[in-house]
């Protein structure tokens, strides 16, 4: 401090006064600053009325530079002023323009005012919302269709689920009943499969054909009756039905016709015994109730008795060559005088007693099944001619029969052909006749059969017809020989088995009845046999003598299915050889005929040589080889 | 039905009806025909009733009603010129229905009865006619089974016919006439039979000697 001269500092307010002017020795004018009230001016002239409230930005913007402009109102003064000279007119009081926006502000609010009380009476204005045109649709029209479509789909889809669950609602309550059914929900479903009429305060049924056309005299009635013995308090069965039904007592059980063709003739004792044995019941559905089963089978019993009846009837007032015999539940009639064909109604009902003396298990063979059948497949038949169309008339008017006959009169039908329209069969005569059918071809099969597997050569051979008639049936015989069965194709015989007769067709076109004896058809196809083994025996001995060898006493051909040998004690030659190999060869031929039919006829060869012209009758047999009177020995090669 | 020819057998000299038959029949067995059985062909006559007549005055028609064994559920009624209807036997029960516009001619039914025979495809009938008690003639019909148009066969009936009536073959029946190829019919035996039996009513009556 002492000996440092002091520092003058010069101290200055940052606030400077503006400089107006620099004179010229460098005095500063100063310009007075503005007072308060100055600066208020400068600052109103700034507002700017035209800037809306609702800008934001703006007003931050501008708030921000009011705030500027009041920080530096000093330095930017200068700059404020240039700002406020746009909007300032010069000759004009500093407060004008704020004057007058105010001003004109008030007068748009007191029109405003104005407004607003003559709308609020709305005597002489009113508010009206300004109609705007309809929103461009912001989506394409596809997905609004789209829309549509599922929402109405959606709709759709309601309904049904509803109507699903009612359904379901329903099944599972049905399930739940189906342990607790009541009578008449059981009662409903026995009407959906046969006929019920209310007498009185029974129900009863009808278990007939006769609405079917049947003329069968039995009633067929059976009897719907509750199911009361139920005991509520223990647990109720699983197979409980509410409804039983009674049917006539004469149809319990079960019954069946049977039809079987026996060989022998019975003894006349015999033929009270009734075969009586069991037939396995046949076997109901699964879900078909116990009054079902019951109905079936007491309605396969009517028809059987039926069956019966329209049979015996027949058996009776037809008069044929041996009379059938009708014995308690049996029909016997002779179609062929060895064969005794014997039609049963077997009724079985269910008592327990049968059960066990059933024991007899039935043959097989013993029961046609077949012509049994046919014997329900017929009386269906009559029961629909008497319903058919074509026995009802057009017009009403006309008489009552088949329609061919209704028109036989305007036709002039003469007797031949109004005999051809009534049919005169019964069912019994029907059954008969395939009966015999059905016996002569088993029988012929078997002849067949028996020769094929008794002769070994030639070969026959049988192709059947899968497409015979109930009549008639056919079956194509070939014979032949082996190795040459391209040469020896003549023997083709068509069999036609009819009723009572086969007729046979040759190849050639011989027409031949055999009757229905077998011994007749065998012999037959014996010859046809034979016939077929002199073509191939004469083919057989026409291939060429491949070597011979000529001993002291004895000749030796070699040819191809053999050897000869030829006792011979001179030599020949010339004609005399051509004679002497003829004779050869024909005592061969005889031969090998001879050495074949042996096989046929085992026993007796006498039939044979009286039936097949043979030349050589003095034969010695010995085993396979054989000597002729003249000394040719023939070994066969096997 | 095959083409069928019908015709009249004269009776012979001093012979009766029945003689005469007896003869042709003969003639068949050893020919070779078999008896088959009989036959009969009936006719009756109706006249129009005069109440269905108009103002004209004209005639009343003849209809004539014929049954035939060979066609045994069948009834035909014909007039003289015109259609020949083939119906049911139900039509005589019409008939009585029709007493008001159909009134019977008086004895005038005719017929026709005698034996039949077959021999191979001929079907030979030979018949008395017979009007009330009286025998008035004899008729023969031939028919031949496998054809069935007339032009066809006329020929080899023609020479059958005359193997067994001789000279008293008749010639080409007038139901054949015109149409050629045209199917016989039943229809056409029985104007046949109409006409033979019309020509038998004018003759005179066969002399009361050959009855017996």
């Amino acid at each position: 401090m002492s000996g440092v001269r002091a520092v003058r500092i010069s101290i200055e307010s940052a606030c400077e006064k503006q400089v107006q002017e620099v004179g010229l020795d460098g005095t500063e004018t100063y310009l007075q600053p503005l007072s308060m009230s100055q600066n208020l001016a400068r600052l109103a002239q700034r507002i700017d009325f035209s800037q809306g409230s609702g800008s934001e930005e703006e007003e931050a913007a501008g708030a921000e530079g009011d705030a500027q402009d009041w920080a530096g109102a000093g330095s930017s003064a200068d700059q404020d002023d240039e700002e406020g000279l746009v909007k300032f007119q010069p000759s004009l009081w500093p407060w004008d323009s704020v004057r007058n926006n105010l001003r004109s502000a008030l007068t748009e609010m007191c029109v405003l005012y104005d407004v607003l009380s003559i709308v609020r009476d709305k005597k002489f204005m009113t508010l009206d919302p300004v109609s705007q045109d309809a929103l461009p649709p912001k989506q394409n029209p596809q997905t609004l269709q789209l829309i549509s479509k599922k929402k109405s789909l959606a709709g759709a889809a309601q309904i049904l689920l509803k109507g699903a669950e009612r359904l379901t609602k329903s099944v599972t309550e049905n399930q739940e009943n189906k342990l607790q059914r009541d009578f008449n929900s059981e009662l409903l479903r026995l009407r959906q499969h046969w006929k019920l009429r209310k007498v009185g305060d029974k129900i009863l049924g009808d278990l007939s054909y006769r609405s079917a056309g049947s003329l069968f005299p039995h009633h067929g009635t059976f009897e719907v009756i509750k199911n009361t013995d139920i005991d509520l308090d223990k647990k109720i069965p699983e197979d409980y039905c509410p409804l039983d039904v009674q049917i006539p007592s004469d149809l319990e059980g079960s019954a069946y016709i049977k039809v079987s063709i026996q060989k022998q003739a019975p003894d006349i004792g015999d033929l009270g015994t009734v075969n009586l044995f069991k037939r396995p019941l046949p076997k109901s559905k699964p879900g078909s109730p116990h009054w079902q089963t019951k109905l079936e089978a007491a309605q396969n019993v009517l028809l059987c008795k039926e069956i019966f009846a329209q049979l015996s009837r027949e058996a009776v007032q037809i008069k044929s060559q041996i009379p059938h015999i009708v014995v308690k539940n049996q029909i016997i009639s002779q179609p062929f005088p060895s064969l005794q064909l014997s039609i049963s109604l077997c009724h079985s009902s269910n008592d327990k007693k049968s059960q066990k003396s059933a024991t007899e298990k039935p043959s097989p063979e013993d029961h046609l099944y077949v012509l049994e059948h046919n014997l329900h497949l017929l009386i269906r038949e009559f029961h629909k001619q008497t319903l058919s169309s074509i026995m009802m008339p057009h017009p009403a008017s006309a008489p009552f029969g088949h329609k061919r006959m209704r028109l036989s009169g305007p036709q002039a039908f003469d007797k031949n052909e109004i005999n051809s329209l009534q049919s005169s069969e019964g069912l019994l005569e029907k059954i008969i006749k395939q009966a015999k059918h059905i016996f002569l071809r088993s029988r012929t099969a078997a002849t067949i059969d028996s020769l094929a597997s008794r002769i070994e050569d030639p070969q026959i051979q049988a192709h059947w017809s899968n497409i015979n008639d109930v009549y008639e049936s056919s079956v194509k015989v070939l014979i032949t020989s082996q190795g040459y069965e391209q040469i020896c194709k003549s023997i083709q015989l068509q069999l036609n088995i009819g009723v009572e007769q086969i007729r046979v067709v040759h190849r050639d076109g011989r027409v031949i009845t055999l009757s229905h004896q077998e011994q007749e058809l065998q012999d037959f196809l014996l010859s046809q046999f034979v016939m077929d083994l002199k073509v191939a025996v004469r083919l057989w001995f026409s291939f060429p003598v491949t070597s011979v060898k000529i001993f002291q006493k004895v000749m030796f051909y070699k040819i191809a299915n053999g050897v000869i040998f030829v006792d011979h004690s001179k030599k020949c030659s010339g004609i005399k050889w051509k004679v002497e190999t003829l004779f050869i060869k024909w005592s061969c031929l005889c031969l090998h005929l001879a050495l074949a039919s042996y096989d046929f006829f085992q026993n007796s060869f006498q039939i044979f040589s009286r039936n097949f012209d043979l030349k050589c009758l003095q034969i010695n047999y010995k085993h396979k080889e054989a000597i002729t009177s003249k000394g040719v020995l023939f070994l066969k090669n096997n | 039905m095959g083409v069928t020819c019908v015709s009249q057998m004269p009776v012979a000299e001093g012979k009766s009806v029945q003689q005469t038959v007896e003869l042709l029949t003969r003639k068949l067995e050893i020919l070779g025909a078999e008896k088959q059985g009989t036959f009969c062909v009936d006719c009756e006559t109706y006249h129009t009733a005069a109440s269905t007549l108009g103002s004209q005055g004209q005639a009343g028609k003849l209809m004539y009603v014929m049954h035939n064994s060979e066609y045994p559920l069948s009834c035909f009624a014909l007039f003289e010129n015109g259609p020949c209807l083939i119906a049911d036997t139900n039509f005589d029960v019409l008939m009585v229905k029709l007493k008001g516009f159909f009134q019977s001619a008086k004895a005038s039914k005719i017929e026709t009865r005698g034996t039949r025979y077959q021999y191979c495809d001929f079907l030979v009938k030979v018949g008395t006619v017979t009007m009330g008690p009286s025998a008035r003639g004899i008729s023969v019909e031939v028919e031949y089974g496998p054809c069935v148009v007339a032009s066809d066969c006329w020929s080899l009936l023609l020479e059958f016919l005359q193997s067994f009536l001789g000279s008293h073959t008749p010639g080409a029946p007038a139901v054949f006439g015109n149409r050629h190829d045209v199917v016989y019919g039943p229809a056409d035996t029985m104007v046949q039979y109409m006409e033979l039996f019309n020509k038998i009513r004018k003759q005179q009556q066969v002399p009361v000697a050959g009855i017996r």
